[in-house]
C-alpha cells in the first residue's frame, strides 16, 4: 500500500470522531440520493403499470379499414404492433348493450382481452361470452353448450332484423363491476364467422396499433407519427381515434424530472456544506499534523491526496452502508404509500395497485440508481474536500510549529473589566467569528428549508383545499366532451338542446333534506380570437348569479366592475390565471367570442373591465366571467352548466344518494362532492407530508452532524484552555453552564435565522402556491407545530450534546487536560 | 512557626506491574507560611506530581494534604475548585494563558470565577508593578515569553491566594527574564504575605528560596 494511502487510513482511524460524523453525513446523503429517485420512479412505474393494466394499450385506431389497407398498415415501419377488430353486430336485448366482434390475437392483446375460462373462437359457430351477458338472457350455460340468442347483424347499408342464432360457447370473458352495472357486455366470434357472414369486399376493420419506438417519446411526437401514418394511407381524419387516456397516462410530466433534480441538488448541497463544514472546523486542530508532514518532505500533492483519501476511505464505508439501508427501506416505504393511497382508490383499482407492488412487477431496485447514488455521494465528498485539500496544502511547516491552538488574529481587544461565565462564553464564540458564523449559516440553511416547506404543508389544509376547489358541497355539471365522434351526444351544443340541469331538477334538489340552497351557473361553449386559446383551454364563458357578485368584486386585482357592467353583456371579468399563458392581456382589451347551439351562431365583442383571482371551485377552468343574465341572453337554449348545491353539513351519504337518484342518466351529468375532493386532497397531502417530513428529517440529521462536530471540536481544541480555567477554580457546574451557553448561542442563532428567514421565504412560497393552486393552498397558516419541533429537537440535541461533552471532558483528569497539546 | 501546607503520607502511582511508576511514594512534608519554598529534583523524580497534589489539581491514591486546617481531598470536585480559586494561585512553565482573553481578562479570570467584583485600582497597581501597564488590552499571542509569564504571575496573585504554586515558571525564559520573574514572585510573596512553592531545576533560583525540598524517586530526601 502506498504511504499516502496508509497515512490517510491512519488519519481516518486517529480522527475517529470526526470521521464518524463525516461518515454519518455521507451515509445519510447516500440514503437520500438513492431513495429520492428510486421512490420517485417507483411511483411513476407503478402508475404506468396500473394504467397499462387498466387501459387498452393501443395508441390509436383507424376505422373502416379494408383488408388491403390493413395489410399495408401491418407492414408500416412506424407501427410496432397492429391488431384487427371487426364488429359483426349486437345480441339483441332491451336493457343490455352487447357488442359482438371478431378480434385477432394482436387486437386481443392490445385490448387486454383475457378469458377467465376456455379459448378464443375458431370455428364458425363458436362464441365467447360472459356469464353476466348470459344472465341478461336468463340463460345458464357452460363451455361446449349450445345457446340460441337473438342476434342483429351489421349490413353494409345498416342493421339487419334481429334473428335467433345458434352458437357453441368456447370460452368465457370475466365480468367486471362496471359492465354489470351498466349492462354493457362484449361477445367474440371467430374469423371464420366474420368471413362467412360478410362478403369479403364489405369487411371493414378497426385497425388498432402501437407506434414503434414510442418509449421516451412525448405524446405530441407519438400523435404526429400517427397523423403521418394516417395521411400516407389517405385515411380521413374522422376515421382516426387516438387513445388519449392511455397516452396521457403514460406521459411523464417534465416537471417530475425537474422536481427530482431539484431535490437531489438540495441533498447534494446539504451534504457538501456539512462535510465541508466538518473538515473546515476540524482543520484547525490539524495544522500541526500537516505542517509536520510538510516538514518531513510531503509534497503539496501528497498532502492533498492524504486529505482526499481520508474522506474517500470514510465514504467507502459509509456509501455501501447507506445503499444497504436504502434497499431495506424501499419496500416498506412503498407499502406504506400504497396503504395511504388505497383510501382514495376504488376497490378494483386498489387491488391492481396492491398486486403491482406485491408481485414485484415493477423494479424497485434499479442498478442505475445504485450507481448514481454511489457516484453522486463520492462526488459530494470530493467537492466537500476541495477547499480543505487546498487549505491543508498551503500550511507551512513554520506556521505549524508556531501554531498555538485556536488562532486569535486580534492584537488588541478592549474586553471586559469584570468576567462572568456568560462573558467568557461570548468571548470564546467571538474569538472565531468566521467559524461560528459558518456553522450557524450551514445549519440554518436546512432550518430555513424545513420552515419553508413546513409553511406550505401547514397551508395545505385539505379542508381549505376542498373549500377552495368545490363551490358548495356537491356540484352537478354537464358532462360535455368535444370532438369525440363515438359520443356526439356529449357535444355541448347537442347537450343543451335537452339540458338535464332543469329548473325542475333544481327545485327537486332544493327540497331534499339537508340542502340549504342551489346556485346555478351558466356555461357557454365559446371560441375566441385569443392566440392559442384551444391549447390554453379557453372554451367557456361562465355566467354567475348576482349572489356571487360580492365574491367576484372582492377578487378583483386590476380594474373595476359593477353588476350593471356585467349585465350589459359586453363586459367581462378575466380570471387572472389566464395571464400565465397570455401575460399581455390587460384591462381595456377586447375579445371576440363566438358561440353556437348548432342553429344559431352569436358573435360578441367583450371588453375586459377587470382582472381577478378566484377560488378554483367557483370559476373552475373558466377564464371569462360575466353575469348569468348576460350569458343566458346569448342563446335561446337553457345553458345552465353547473348546479352548486350547498348543504347543512360538509357530507351526508343519504343526500349524496338522493342526488345521484335525481341525476338519473349519469352519462350526461357528473357530480363532484366536497367529501371526494377532501379525501383526495387529504390522502395526497398525507403522502406529501410524510415524504417531506422524512426527507427533511434525514436532511436535518445530516446538518445535526455539523452541530455535533462544531461542539466536539470547540471542546477538543480548548481542552487545555478549559483545564486551565478549572485549575483556576472553575467548578463543574460553571463549566457546564459555559458550554451550555455556547451551545445555546449556536442553537438560538440557528433558530433565529431558520425561523426568521424561513418564515419570510415560507410566506413567499405560500403566495406562489396560492397563485399557482399548488396543493390547493388557500389560507396562510404559520407552521407553529413544525417550528416547535425544530426548536425542541435542536435544543434537545444541543443540551444532550453539552451534557455528553461535559461528561467526556471530565473523564480526563485536570492534569491531563492542562498538559494536552494539539 | 505557622504551617501553611502539611503533606501526610502522600502516595501517587501510575501504571501497574512492571510499568508501575511511583511518582510520589509515602511522602510527608510541611511548608511554612509566607515563605518561598523551592522543590528540586531530577526529571521524573515526582516533584511536579507532588506540586499538583499540593495545589489540588491532582488527587492522590492515598494520604492527605492540609492547607491551613482544610483536608483538601476531603472536598468534592466543585468545593475543591472553589477552594483553589480562593486559596491557590498557579504559574506554569508554558504560561497557560487563555488565548481568547486579553491580558486584563486573563488576570481577573479567577476573580470572575469566584463572582468577586474587580477592584480596578488594585489590578492597575499590579500591572504597574509587573510592568504590564501598557499591555492591558493586548492579546496573549502578541506578548513575549517574559511578558506572558508576568501576566501568569499577575493572574496567580490577583485573587490574593494563600499559596502560589509555580511549576518551573522560568523554564521557557531567557536568563534575564528568568531572574526578573523570580524576583517579581518573591516581591509579591513579600508584599502580599503569600506562600510560594516553586519547582525549579535551576540551582541558583533554588538558592534564593527560604526552604529547599529535595525529591528523589517520589520521596523527600532532604528539606533544609
Amino acid at each position: 500500500m502506498k504511504m499516502v494511502t496508509r497515512t490517510a487510513i491512519a488519519n481516518m482511524k486517529y480522527h475517529k470522531s470526526k470521521n464518524i460524523l463525516t461518515g454519518i453525513a455521507i451515509f445519510l446523503t447516500s440514503v437520500l440520493l438513492f431513495l429520492v429517485p428510486s421512490i420517485g420512479f417507483a411511483f411513476m412505474d407503478t402508475e404506468f403499470t396500473l394504467v397499462n393494466q387498466t387501459y387498452p394499450t393501443w395508441h390509436a385506431l383507424f376505422r373502416a379499414v379494408d383488408e388491403t389497407t390493413a395489410a399495408g398498415l401491418m407492414a408500416h415501419h412506424d407501427i410496432e404492433t397492429g391488431g384487427l377488430r371487426s364488429d359483426v353486430g349486437f345480441f339483441y336485448h332491451e336493457n343490455a348493450n352487447i357488442t359482438t366482434c371478431y378480434m385477432d390475437s394482436a387486437a386481443q392483446k392490445l385490448y387486454k382481452v383475457e378469458l377467465s375460462e376456455g379459448r378464443f373462437p375458431q370455428k364458425e359457430d363458436e362464441l365467447v361470452v360472459s356469464e353476466g351477458m348470459l344472465k341478461e338472457f336468463g340463460v345458464s350455460a357452460d363451455i361446449g353448450d349450445t345457446v340460441t340468442l337473438p342476434f342483429q347483424k351489421y349490413l353494409s347499408d345498416g342493421m339487419d332484423f334481429a334473428a335467433d342464432e345458434e352458437f357453441t360457447i368456447c370460452g368465457f370473458l370475466p365480468d367486471n363491476e362496471a359492465s354489470l352495472k351498466s349492462h354493457t357486455f362484449m361477445a367474440l366470434v371467430s374469423e371464420e364467422y366474420l368471413r362467412n357472414e360478410t362478403p369479403k369486399e364489405d369487411i371493414r376493420y378497426r385497425f388498432l396499433f402501437r407506434v414503434a419506438d414510442a418509449d421516451g417519446q412525448t405524446t405530441d411526437e407519438i400523435e404526429a407519427k400517427i397523423s403521418a401514418i394516417r395521411e400516407s394511407f389517405n385515411i380521413p381524419e374522422t376515421g382516426m381515434n387516438i387513445n388519449e387516456d392511455y397516452l396521457m397516462a403514460n406521459h411523464t410530466d417534465p416537471a417530475f424530472f425537474t422536481a427530482i433534480a431539484i431535490i437531489l441538488l438540495v441533498v447534494t448541497a446539504a451534504g457538501i456544506i456539512t462535510i465541508y463544514s466538518i473538515y473546515y472546523v476540524s482543520m484547525a486542530q490539524r495544522v500541526q499534523e500537516f505542517g509536520k508532514l510538510k516538514a518531513i518532505g510531503a509534497t503539496k500533492r501528497q498532502i492533498r491526496q492524504i486529505v482526499l483519501r481520508e474522506g474517500l476511505c470514510t465514504a467507502c464505508l459509509a456509501v455501501p452502508a447507506g445503499l444497504v439501508l436504502s434497499t431495506l427501506l424501499m419496500r416498506p416505504i412503498l407499502t406504506a404509500f400504497s396503504k395511504t393511497i388505497s383510501q382514495v382508490l376504488d376497490s378494483s383499482t386498489n387491488q391492481i395497485y396492491q398486486n403491482i407492488i406485491d408481485s414485484h412487477e415493477i423494479s424497485l431496485y434499479r442498478w442505475e440508481f445504485y450507481l448514481f447514488a454511489a457516484a453522486a455521494a463520492f462526488i459530494t465528498v470530493y467537492l466537500s474536500l476541495f477547499v480543505p485539500m487546498r487549505k491543508a496544502q498551503r500550511i507551512s511547516p513554520i506556521e505549524a510549529m508556531r501554531y498555538q491552538g485556536t488562532p486569535v488574529k486580534q492584537t488588541l481587544r478592549k474586553g471586559y473589566t469584570d468576567l462572568t461565565i456568560s462573558r467568557l462564553a461570548k468571548t470564546s464564540l467571538m474569538g472565531n467569528k468566521k467559524r461560528s458564523s459558518f456553522t450557524i449559516l450551514s445549519m440554518s440553511i436546512t432550518g430555513i428549508l424545513v420552515v419553508t416547506v413546513a409553511t406550505i404543508l401547514s397551508c395545505a389544509n385539505p379542508k381549505n383545499g376542498a373549500d377552495n376547489n368545490i363551490y358548495g358541497h356537491y356540484v352537478l355539471e354537464l358532462n360535455t366532451e368535444s370532438g369525440n365522434r363515438e359520443h356526439p351526444e356529449r357535444e355541448w351544443n347537442n347537450l343543451i338542446q335537452k339540458n338535464p340541469l332543469t329548473d325542475n331538477l333544481k327545485q327537486q334538489i332544493e327540497h331534499l333534506d339537508g340542502v340549504e340552497k342551489v346556485v346555478d351557473f351558466t356555461w357557454l361553449h365559446i371560441e375566441t380570437d385569443l392566440e392559442g386559446s384551444e391549447e390554453i383551454g379557453v372554451s367557456g364563458l361562465l355566467g354567475l348569479p348576482e349572489s356571487c357578485f360580492p365574491e367576484l368584486k372582492k377578487g378583483i386585482l386590476e380594474g373595476d366592475a359593477s353588476w350593471e357592467d356585467l349585465l350589459s353583456g359586453d363586459k367581462i371579468i378575466l380570471n387572472e390565471t389566464i395571464r400565465r399563458w397570455l401575460p399581455e392581456l390587460q384591462v381595456g382589451d377586447t375579445l371576440e367570442i363566438q358561440t353556437s347551439d348548432g342553429n344559431h351562431t352569436v358573435t360578441r365583442s367583450l371588453e375586459i373591465i377587470a382582472i381577478g383571482n378566484y377560488p378554483y371551485g367557483m370559476v373552475k377552468h373558466n377564464f371569462l366571467l360575466t353575469a348569468k343574465e348576460a350569458a343566458d341572453s346569448l342563446l335561446p337554449e337553457d345553458c345552465t352548466g353547473y348546479f352548486h348545491v350547498f348543504a347543512d353539513q360538509n357530507y351526508d351519504k343519504t343526500l349524496e344518494n338522493n342526488l345521484k337518484e335525481l341525476m338519473g342518466d349519469r352519462e350526461l351529468l357528473s357530480m363532484t362532492t366536497w367529501k371526494d375532493e377532501y379525501e383526495v386532497l387529504r390522502t395526497f397531502m398525507t403522502i406529501m407530508r410524510s415524504a417531506c417530513t422524512a426527507f427533511l428529517a434525514i436532511l436535518s440529521m445530516i446538518c445535526v452532524m455539523n452541530l455535533i462536530n462544531t461542539m466536539v471540536n470547540s471542546i477538543h481544541l480548548r481542552k487545555k484552555e478549559l483545564g486551565m480555567m478549572q485549575a483556576m477554580g472553575m467548578t463543574g457546574s460553571q463549566l457546564s453552564k459555559m458550554l451550555r451557553l455556547e451551545g445555546m448561542f449556536y442553537t438560538i442563532s440557528t433558530l433565529f435565522l431558520s425561523v426568521g428567514a424561513g418564515s419570510i421565504l415560507g410566506y413567499a412560497a405560500f403566495l406562489w402556491a396560492k397563485k399557482d393552486g399548488f396543493l390547493s393552498v388557500a389560507v396562510y397558516h404559520f407552521p407553529f407545530g413544525a417550528v416547535l419541533i425544530v426548536i425542541t429537537v435542536l435544543t434537545f440535541v444541543q443540551l444532550l450534546l453539552t451534557a455528553l461533552l461535559g461528561r467526556s471532558v471530565k473523564k480526563e483528569s485536570l492534569i491531563e487536560r492542562i498538559r494536552f497539546s494539539e | 512557626m505557622s504551617i501553611t501546607v502539611k503533606v501526610q503520607d502522600l502516595v501517587k502511582y501510575y501504571g501497574s506491574g512492571e510499568n508501575l511508576v511511583k511518582a510520589v511514594d509515602h511522602t510527608s512534608l510541611s511548608i511554612e507560611n509566607a515563605k518561598f519554598t523551592a522543590i528540586v529534583g531530577r526529571s521524573g523524580s515526582g516533584k511536579s506530581t507532588l506540586l499538583h497534589m499540593i495545589g489540588g489539581l491532582d488527587r492522590p491514591d492515598s494520604g492527605k494534604v492540609y492547607i491551613g486546617k482544610t483536608d483538601i481531598f476531603a472536598l468534592n470536585e466543585d468545593r475543591l475548585a472553589q477552594f483553589r480559586r480562593k486559596k491557590i494561585g498557579f504559574v506554569f512553565q508554558d504560561f497557560n494563558l487563555i488565548p481568547s482573553l486579553n491580558v486584563w481578562e486573563n488576570i481577573v479570570l479567577p476573580l470572575g470565577l469566584d463572582g468577586k467584583k474587580v477592584r480596578e485600582s488594585e489590578i492597575e497597581e499590579l500591572l504597574v508593578q509587573l510592568g504590564l501597564q501598557d499591555k492591558r488590552s493586548a492579546m496573549p499571542a502578541t506578548l513575549s515569553g517574559g511578558q506572558k509569564q508576568r501576566v501568569a504571575i499577575a493572574r496567580a496573585v490577583a485573587a490574593n491566594p494563600a499559596i502560589i504554586c509555580a511549576d518551573e515558571p522560568t523554564g521557557n525564559l531567557d536568563s534575564q527574564s528568568e531572574l526578573e520573574v523570580v524576583n517579581l514572585m518573591k516581591k509579591c510573596v513579600a508584599d502580599y504575605g503569600q506562600t510560594l512553592v516553586m519547582i525549579t531545576h535551576d540551582e541558583g533560583i533554588a538558592q534564593m528560596a527560604d526552604c529547599i525540598i529535595v525529591i528523589e524517586d517520589g520521596k523527600v530526601v532532604n528539606q533544609s
